[in-house]
């Protein structure tokens, strides 16, 4: 529900008459107060208790990744719009706020890693199970078959391989963050190359 | 063309504004936002959010490639840059139309005329409105200006406007060292070291004519008398201007329309005057291109959505009024609800509301409930109060009595001083000047004086004022 | 795969057949005006006597100021006039000059697009009020003649392509429709009739207008977006389905899914539907929901709501067990009529015929109906298969035919501002004409009318006026899904 000043006026004018001096109205959006005023009138007292629903921001000061960063954040911005209120929104913004998350961090200047990419949409958990050790850590050495996460969807686990071999150089989300199909779970530098230029993450 | 998604690029009260016309259209908003207005009520408000950088607004509102950049992000078709911040800039609007968006407002062109008030001085003269005797100073001639224009002096800021950038020159010696440092100042703080001398008039009515045009066509939505202004910030406006002559108010409004004109003026657009009411005269001040913070009194008196038209001119519309179309009718007036302290020669209050109680059944323009952050990177305005009635004496009436049902706790507001101007004769008795709240100031300390021993004005509004 | 443009229905159509064009109000419209006209409908089926006539008598309000209201807020979609070209709002016949002006008055209150529906076919009298109306709005206006769709012997693919030759060589209808009031047409007769009517169209674009009743028309739809059709018609939320016309949103997502496209802004047309969801909802209506197949619909077309009059009018008469005699006369009256389309007011029409001819005990056509008789003068248009000519000569042969033969010529426009007074204006005028004075003088009386709705608040609206009537509680707290409301009285802090 949400109220504009002629819906309070139409509510005024019903209550006016009535022997109540307070009218207090509450949804879970919105929270609307009436009070008789001792000189006359009434006085409101109102709350827009709806969370803001955010985008992904834009990066437009970003070196060479940055036009990534902001097709990301476009899409994520766009698709959001598209797919109008609720999860599919904040799904996509967070998606593209992850997307652009990760590349800011890898992109730029971090030429020469191999990046492990989420198969499918879903949940990202770095170990099989609760509790349990997770599959790698930065410096642990991969093969190609290396099972490096899961990424859950809809109850399915589904298990990522490193697809590459070497070491693991970075890992770009956190235990239990949503995954973006596509989405760069970590970074491998590969056996054989060199260090990376640039600073750690 | 028709916009879908609109990006609200400011904050405050007139970001709540703007998000309620284009909800009312079903057009979807996105609303920019520093760290500071995150969970903000007009962040509620919109459809989405999106961070365009810190607090501080060079970071963020004032930030082109921030506010543009969020546009694109966003899919929105186009960009309301509200009033203040950048909603003036070519800057911004050249840089909307290169990325494809359009800028709801005049064109960049209009823009660079209109940010120049020597520029827009000499459109204004070519348009055949009267000026105030003055001209550009350059270092030299400044003295022999001011003996032709006359004393007292106003030296003005060329890149100025709103209120910025003005000192009066009184005493001859002082003027070389005036003009300076007012160079200077504008040098840092408009980019533009330009400075220029007018008559200063005293007493003098601040009145200001409300324009719509669609790029070919313009027509006036009558006048608003903001006289009451405290360091050229406004307080308290009204429409229509009361205790005008019908020749002079026809001359203000003739005079808009044909500076609209001759600008081909696209968009809502104020052009402001001084009359002098001892000589039943009127002078162009400036034009301001934007929607401007009084705007509510005009739509309470013409039954207009001044955003909604906006819009429609943006959307490549035609103006779907004639100037036989608009019809006024009753009077309406609005108080500037500040977080400051009057009592503390007006310092700005920051902080945090507890408690926004506002009048039920009035319009009230605001950007603050129970929990909202009053930042302090930004203007100390919280709520407009608008009242309207069948003429002066019942908008005063119905304003006061709206006044008497508000209560803002947590910050420090101006509340008692509008309490306190609203009971006061000499603003009652209508067609106040500009020297005005000064006078009520100065009474209402006296009054303080004799009744508490205090020096200070202490009407403030914490607390149930 | 083709583009299709879509008009709404709902605040003219979808409101009489759901809602006896009596549910909404000059409010209901107001608010949601703004967002339809961003919606991408092509236009609005807006108006038509009938509504017009319900705002005042049932409403109180002024049907021009909705309609100036409306243009206002929609200045992008074309708004909708549906008419006879005969009448206004009485049920009279009007005079041809009455008839400009109503057209006139309209167009200079903004509207732009209007179908010329004439149930019985008459080319004739469909010409003619085509050249009014485009006389009245010139070449902004937009004139569709409707093909009203039935079955009967007559009304085969054949009479169809000649009524849109017909249309396609009068330069004062731009465009046709395909209307199906009773919801009838199938996929499969659409497969033959729309590629006939198409080819006789000289390429003026072709819409369908067809109702739900019979759960037919979302599938017909379908099938027409393959043929050729340029535009469907559609209702939004509880304001579709139905008797309405098919639901936006599904019959969108069915044409996209079959390769169409459809460029709406879907968000707005969401919106749009659950704003109607909403004023059902608070204003107690019922909503369009998807009906079934009812195959002896298809054999006697008499819609629903005229059966269940009609089984009332049998067992008031004490005859419920001739039900099935009844239903066979409807069939022999109606083609001894000329087979008029079971439209309004031709159901009623024959519907009483056959009763007077089953009931009456003697003869049948011993009592005939002043409708009937008036039917067969050709008041209501020339029949579209002659009458048959034993029955033409008993109603003809009666006194009472030759009263009403010699009834005298409706009033002028001269004689209408004699009647009523040089002074008012048009719009006022017309209403005088078509309806009785008082009511018009209530309407006057009420003020303008309320231009913004709320569902929202509308329970909370509706139990503080109840409180008002009756002793209140000193506290009282409701609470329902969606929203808690306190109530408290005496002092406070």
């Amino acid at each position: 529900m949400e109220l504009t000043n002629e819906d309070v006026a139409d509510i005024l004018a019903a209550l006016d008459s009535l022997p109540y001096d307070e009218l207090d109205l509450r949804t879970p959006r919105f929270r609307l107060t009436l009070r008789r005023a001792p000189g006359g009138g009434w006085t409101e007292e109102s709350q827009v208790l709806a969370d803001p629903v955010a985008l992904a921001p834009a990066h437009p000061h970003r070196a060479p990744g940055a036009g990534e960063g902001r097709g990301a954040g476009a899409e994520a911005g766009t698709g959001a719009g598209e797919a109008g209120t609720g999860a599919a929104a904040e799904a996509a913004a967070g998606a593209g706020a992850e997307a652009a998350a990760g590349e800011g961090r890898a992109g730029s200047g971090r030429a020469g890693l191999a990046a492990v990419a989420a198969p499918l949409p879903g949940t990202f958990y770095r170990a099989p199970r609760p509790g349990a050790a997770p599959f790698v850590e930065v410096g642990d050495e991969v093969g190609e078959d290396t099972v490096v996460a899961i990424v859950e969807t809809m109850k399915l686990m589904n298990s990522v391989h490193a697809g590459t071999r070497g070491r693991v150089a970075e890992i770009c989300l956190g235990n239990g963050e949503f995954a973006a199909q596509g989405a760069t779970l970590m970074l491998i530098l590969p056996a054989g190359a060199g260090r990376p230029a640039g600073p750690p993450a | 063309m028709s916009f879908r998604r609109i990006l609200v690029a400011n904050r405050g009260e007139i970001a709540a504004r703007v998000i309620r016309t284009c909800r009312r259209l079903g057009i979807e908003t996105v609303l920019t936002v520093s760290d500071a207005d995150t969970r903000s009520l007009p962040a509620r408000l919109a459809d989405k959010t999106i961070r365009i950088g810190p607090a501080p607004a060079p970071a963020s509102y004032l930030d082109v490639d921030a506010v543009v950049g969020a546009a694109l992000a966003a899919g929105a078709d186009a960009v309301h840059p509200g009033y203040g911040f950048l909603s003036e800039n070519p800057l911004l609007a050249r840089a909307c139309a290169a990325a494809g968006v359009a800028f709801i407002g005049p064109s960049a062109e209009t823009l660079v005329s209109t940010g120049d008030k020597l520029a827009a001085r000499e459109h204004a003269v070519a348009a055949g409105l009267p000026v105030l005797p003055g001209a550009e100073v350059t270092g030299a001639e400044a003295g022999r200006l001011a003996d032709q224009i006359g004393y007292p002096v106003l030296v003005k800021a060329a890149g100025g406007g709103g209120g910025r950038g003005l000192r009066v020159v009184r005493d001859p010696a002082d003027l070389a060292h005036a003009a300076a440092v007012a160079s200077a100042e504008a040098g840092a703080a408009f980019g533009d070291p330009r400075v220029y001398l007018e008559r200063y008039v005293s007493p003098a009515r601040h009145v200001e004519v409300q324009l719509l045009g669609d790029g070919e066509q313009v027509i006036h939505l009558g006048d608003r008398d903001c006289s009451v202004q405290r360091r050229y910030q406004k307080l308290v406006e009204e429409a229509p201007a009361p205790l005008l002559g019908d020749d002079l108010r026809d001359g203000l409004r003739a005079a808009a329309v044909a500076l609209g004109e001759r600008l081909r003026y696209r968009g809502a657009g104020t052009v402001e005057f001084l009359v002098d009411p001892r000589r039943g005269a009127f002078y162009f001040l400036e034009v301001n291109a934007r929607i401007q913070v009084e705007h509510p009194v005009t739509e309470a008196i013409t039954g207009l959505d001044l955003v909604a038209e906006q819009i429609a001119i943006a959307e490549g519309r035609r103006l779907r009024l004639r100037q036989e179309d608009v019809t006024f009718t009753g009077h309406a007036i609005e108080c500037r609800v500040n977080a400051e302290d009057p009592a503390a020669g007006f310092l700005p209050s920051p902080g945090t509301v507890t408690r926004a109680v506002f009048p039920a059944g009035a319009r009230v323009d605001t950007h603050v409930q129970a929990g909202s952050a009053v930042p302090p990177h930004y203007d100390s305005l919280l709520a407009k109060v608008v009242a309207r009635g069948a003429g002066r004496g019942a908008a005063l009436r119905r304003l006061a009595g709206a006044l008497e049902r508000c209560a803002i706790d947590g910050v420090v507001t101006n509340l008692g001083l509008h309490r306190a101007l609203l009971a006061d004769g000499e603003f009652a008795a209508g067609g106040v000047d500009t020297g005005y709240l000064e006078r009520l100031l100065a009474r209402e300390s006296a009054r303080a004086v004799r009744e508490n021993g205090s020096r200070h004005y202490t009407g403030s509004g914490v607390g149930h004022g | 795969m083709a583009d299709l443009q879509l008009v709404d229905v709902s605040l003219r159509d979808g409101n009489q057949s759901l809602w006896g064009a009596a549910g909404l109000r000059t409010a209901h419209v107001a608010q949601i005006a703004p967002v339809m006209n961003r919606a991408g409908f092509r236009a609005l089926d807006f108006s038509s006597s009938t509504a017009m006539g319900m705002s005042v008598r049932r409403h109180r309000e002024d049907p021009w100021d909705l309609l100036r209201l409306a243009r206002r807020a929609m200045p992008d979609t074309l708004l909708q006039f549906i008419g006879t070209g005969f009448r206004f709002i009485s049920w009279e016949k009007a005079h041809p000059e009455v008839m400009e002006l109503v057209y006139r008055t309209l167009v200079n209150n903004g509207m732009d697009r209007f179908v010329v529906l004439d149930p019985t076919h008459d080319m004739d009298a469909v010409r003619a009020t085509a050249r009014i109306i485009k006389r009245a709005g010139g070449t902004g206006t937009e004139v569709i003649a409707a093909l009203t769709y039935t079955i009967s012997a007559v009304h085969d693919d054949a009479f169809y392509a000649s009524i849109a030759g017909q249309v396609a060589a009068c330069p004062d209808i731009d465009r046709a429709y395909v209307k199906d009031p009773a919801g009838i047409l199938t996929p499969e007769r659409a497969r033959t009739l729309i590629p006939a009517v198409l080819a006789s169209l000289g390429g003026k674009p072709l819409e369908l207008h067809a109702h739900a009743s019979l759960g037919l028309s979302p599938l017909t739809c379908l099938a027409a977006a393959e043929l050729g059709v340029a535009v469907l018609q559609v209702g939004c939320g509880a304001l579709g389905n139905g008797t309405s016309l098919p639901d936006a949103e599904r019959l969108i997502a069915n044409l996209r899914a079959s390769g169409h496209a459809v460029d709406v802004d879907d968000r707005l047309v969401a919106l749009i539907a659950r704003y109607f969801d909403g004023v059902a909802e608070a204003e107690g209506l019922p909503p369009g929901r998807p009906r079934e197949f009812d195959a002896a619909f298809m054999h006697h077309q008499v819609a629903g709501g005229v059966m269940t009059t009609l089984r009332r009018q049998l067992s008031e008469l004490g005859m419920e067990d001739r039900f099935g005699e009844v239903m066979d006369e409807i069939a022999r009256v109606r083609a001894e009529l000329g087979h008029p389309i079971m439209v309004t007011p031709f159901p009623q029409m024959v519907i009483g015929q056959a009763l007077a001819n089953v009931a009456g005990g003697g003869r049948r056509y011993d009592q005939v109906p002043d409708q009937v008789i008036r039917y067969v003068l050709g008041s209501f248009g020339k029949p579209t298969a002659p009458v048959d000519p034993g029955v033409l000569d008993r109603i003809l042969s009666r006194p009472r035919a030759r009263e009403l033969a010699a009834e005298p010529p409706p009033p002028s426009v001269a004689e209408l501002r004699h009647r009523f007074g040089e002074r008012i204006c048009d719009e006022e005028l017309l209403l005088r004409f078509g309806m009785p004075g008082e009511e018009v003088d209530a309407m006057l009386a009420a003020g303008p009318a309320v231009t913004h709705y709320n569902p929202d608040t509308q329970p909370v609206l509706r139990l503080l006026r109840e409180l008002g009537s009756r002793p209140a509680p000193a506290e009282l707290t409701v609470d329902k899904p969606g929203f808690r409301l306190t109530l408290r009285g005496g002092d406070r802090a």
